[in-house]
């Protein structure tokens, strides 16, 4: 019953219609040039600068004696020493105490004599003393603005100027991610669950919601239940409520929303 | 498997996994309000009206659905024409104006006296879902109002959390308004209060039954620091240890079979395990420290207790097979009536720090130690409700002691025992 290779070709292929297989191997390059495309694979990305390396050598650091230490480092002739013979000790005398000195009036300070300043001194003085002002005042302007240049840098950044409203830090080149914001936002504020209903706070549910281009819900799925009644019927109740958004979306948005106790959690 | 049938495959799955990648993914990790918005309307008549019977559950609803702190009610200045009809089923009732005030929640109902009989028809209606969550039909006599609308209190909260509410349970105390310390018992909120002794003596550390309506308690009645049994309905009382020295802090094991308690009959206070009966089954302490208090952990192994064997009073943890014996607390300068949750949670005690009394609780592991009560005044003799949400205890405040009730975190605190007299030693009933 075996047939030949090309013999159950041609039989699978006669089951199709004609130009079947160019749009088979069409559609599979597509489904294949898609992901690529968007992982960025292709994309031309320029060489990157490596890094400046800076090697420290901590073993061969140079130290004011390379030999010491070495056996073959003595080659200093030793000096003969010749002991000397220990010096007796003499008899110790206790010193007889001193008469305290008389303390003695101090000289009071000579008078400081005052500087004898010209006017044309004064002049220079002046002219120098507001050359420093100056100086001074444009040092700290200049710290001034360098430390908002700092605290600009600090910010966050935005890519864009009119950055997606509802996203905080503004990144994300898409509107989704402030639909996501707005959806994440409506979906909580339908929420309604008191802690007293629970007996843990270690509760977790996935729901898989699909919002059409006027924000109408029109798909719900639970992917995973809690388990706790009064959790999962709260997360019903809220989704229920969450039907319309109140706004339009720019395509229909599928979310997939987990909904968690962590802030509550102590 | 042919080569087509895998490409078709490989491409299907490569279709799934680009479709997941391109869904937007959110997590939201608390819910926006903490309270559900409930709208509690006005019980009508379905005969012959009695605006004191509807008042009253009104009332009795109010307080115990606003104690267990999980709605905000809904303005009743607010209601639209939907509250001024009956609606016991859900098709009468006009979701919509609910909605439009917020209501995530209504309770609607009726009452009727027929034939000297209580009749309510009680509901708890979704706005949400459109749906009836719960409704019963209860009978009785019609001064039972307050009991209906506690029982009915109690099943909106085993409707909306699982767990059946405490509400219609009792609460035993020792009060001296007779000018003697007797012992007492009321509703959950305090109403309905009844002297159950007439001893004319001390009277102290009272404990329900877990199976039966009946309690033990200590009296000198006979000079001595004896156990005593009384069952709450009959009125019948028995002295159940009556060893010289001390009987006193009597607890019941969860199955109702047996009684820890402390003992002093060898000079030092022991603990004991009795039988229902009276007699010793088992010695559980043996150490020339103090042990007393004793509290048993729900499932009836373990027993905590205070002890000041390594010298100031703490929580220790005695397992009631092997007597093996763990220290629980570290803390404070003393430590005391230490109470287990009927969930066994936590342990509940007071602790001395600063001078003043305060409740704190703890794992049964030693972890996770909270103060609960702060402020003026000595808070003692902490116990849990049967659904472990709430804790009755007494403050003495101005020179008056009274019984207070709060839920398991600290919040909602309010007084409950009435003026006229110094409360104390309250403990919960299960659920009546």
């Amino acid at each position: 019953m075996n047939l030949p290779k090309k013999q159950s070709w041609r039989q699978l292929h006669s089951r199709f219609e004609p130009g079947f297989k160019r749009m088979l191997l069409l559609s599979v390059a597509i489904h294949f040039l898609v992901p690529m495309l968007y992982s960025g694979i292709l994309y031309f990305s320029p060489a990157k600068e490596k890094p400046p390396v800076y090697r420290v050598n901590l073993v061969n650091k140079p130290v004011k004696k390379p030999q010491a230490g070495r056996p073959e480092a003595s080659v200093k002739k030793k000096e003969t020493v010749v002991k000397k013979a220990k010096p007796k000790p003499k008899p110790v005398v206790k010193p007889k105490p001193k008469p305290a000195p008389k303390p003695k009036a101090k000289p009071k300070p000579a008078p400081i004599p005052k500087p004898t300043i010209s006017k044309a001194d004064e002049q220079s003085f002046d002219q120098k003393m507001a050359e420093l002002r100056r100086q001074k005042e444009r040092e700290d302007r200049l710290a001034a603005l360098r430390e908002n240049l700092e605290k600009e840098r600090e910010k966050i950044e935005s890519p864009v100027v009119d950055a997606p409203v509802g996203e905080v830090t503004g990144k994300g080149d898409e509107e989704g991610i402030a639909y996501a914001s707005f959806v994440k936002e409506f979906i909580t504020e339908q929420w309604r669950l008191s802690q007293y209903q629970l007996p843990s706070m270690n509760l977790e549910a996935e729901w898989k919601l699909i919002y059409n281009a006027q924000g109408v819900l029109i798909h719900k799925k639970v992917v995973s239940n809690s388990g706790n009644k009064a959790f999962d019927d709260s997360l019903l109740r809220a989704i229920l409520k969450s039907q319309n958004l109140g706004r339009e979306l720019d395509e229909q948005t599928e979310f997939e929303v987990t909904f968690n106790l962590r802030e509550m959690q102590n | 498997m042919n080569r087509g049938k895998k490409l078709l495959l490989l491409v299907l799955a490569l279709l799934f996994s680009v479709s997941s990648a391109w869904a937007v993914k959110i997590e939201i990790s608390a819910p926006g309000e903490q309270e559900i918005p409930l709208a509690l309307t006005s019980f009508l008549a379905m005969g012959a009206a009695q605006p004191k019977i509807a008042a009253e559950i009104n009332a009795v609803l109010e307080a115990d659905l606003g104690m267990s702190g999980l709605f905000s009610l809904v303005d009743r200045a607010a209601f639209l024409s939907d509250a001024e009809t009956l609606g016991l089923s859900s098709v009468q009732v006009d979701f919509a104006q609910w909605k439009l005030l917020g209501a995530e929640a209504v309770i609607k109902g009726g009452y009727r006296v027929e034939g000297g009989k209580l009749i309510v028809e009680a509901r708890l209606f979704d706005v949400i879902s459109r749906r009836m969550l719960t409704g019963r039909r209860y009978i009785g006599k019609p001064d039972e109002a307050r009991r209906i609308a506690h029982t009915f209190a109690d099943q909106v909260m085993l409707s909306l959390t699982g767990t059946k509410g405490p509400f219609s349970s009792r609460i035993a105390y020792i009060s001296n308004r007779t000018g003697k310390k007797e012992l007492y018992m009321m509703e959950v909120d305090g109403h309905a209060s009844v002297r159950l002794t007439n001893h004319r003596e001390i009277v102290l550390n009272p404990d329900f039954s877990p199976v039966g309506k009946e309690l033990i308690f200590t009296s000198y009645k006979n000079g001595n620091p004896d156990l005593f049994r009384k069952e709450v309905y009959t009125g019948r009382e028995a002295r159940l240890s009556h060893r010289q020295g001390l009987n006193i802090g009597g607890r019941y094991s969860p199955d109702g079979r047996e009684i820890v308690v402390t003992l002093s009959k060898d000079k030092n206070s022991e603990l004991y395990l009795l039988g229902t009966d009276g007699t010793i089954h088992k010695r559980l302490t043996n150490h020339w420290g103090i042990d007393v208090d004793p509290s048993w952990s729900p499932k009836g192994d373990k027993i905590a207790f205070v002890s000041d064997r390594r010298g100031n009073p703490h929580i220790y943890i005695v397992d009631v097979n092997s007597l093996e014996v763990k220290r629980l607390t570290f803390g404070g300068k003393y430590n005391a009536t230490p109470a287990w949750s009927p969930d066994g949670e936590r342990i509940v005690f007071s602790r001395l720090e600063d001078k003043v009394f305060d409740i704190y609780t703890i794992k049964p592991d030693g972890t996770d130690e909270r103060r609960l009560t702060f402020g003026a005044g000595i808070k003692e003799h902490p116990r849990w409700s049967p659904d472990s949400r709430f804790l009755v205890y007494s403050l003495d405040r101005d020179g008056e002691k009274a019984i207070y009730l709060m839920r398991a975190d600290g919040t909602g605190s309010r007084r409950i025992s009435a003026a006229g007299g110094d409360d104390s030693h309250p403990a919960w009933s299960g659920y009546w």
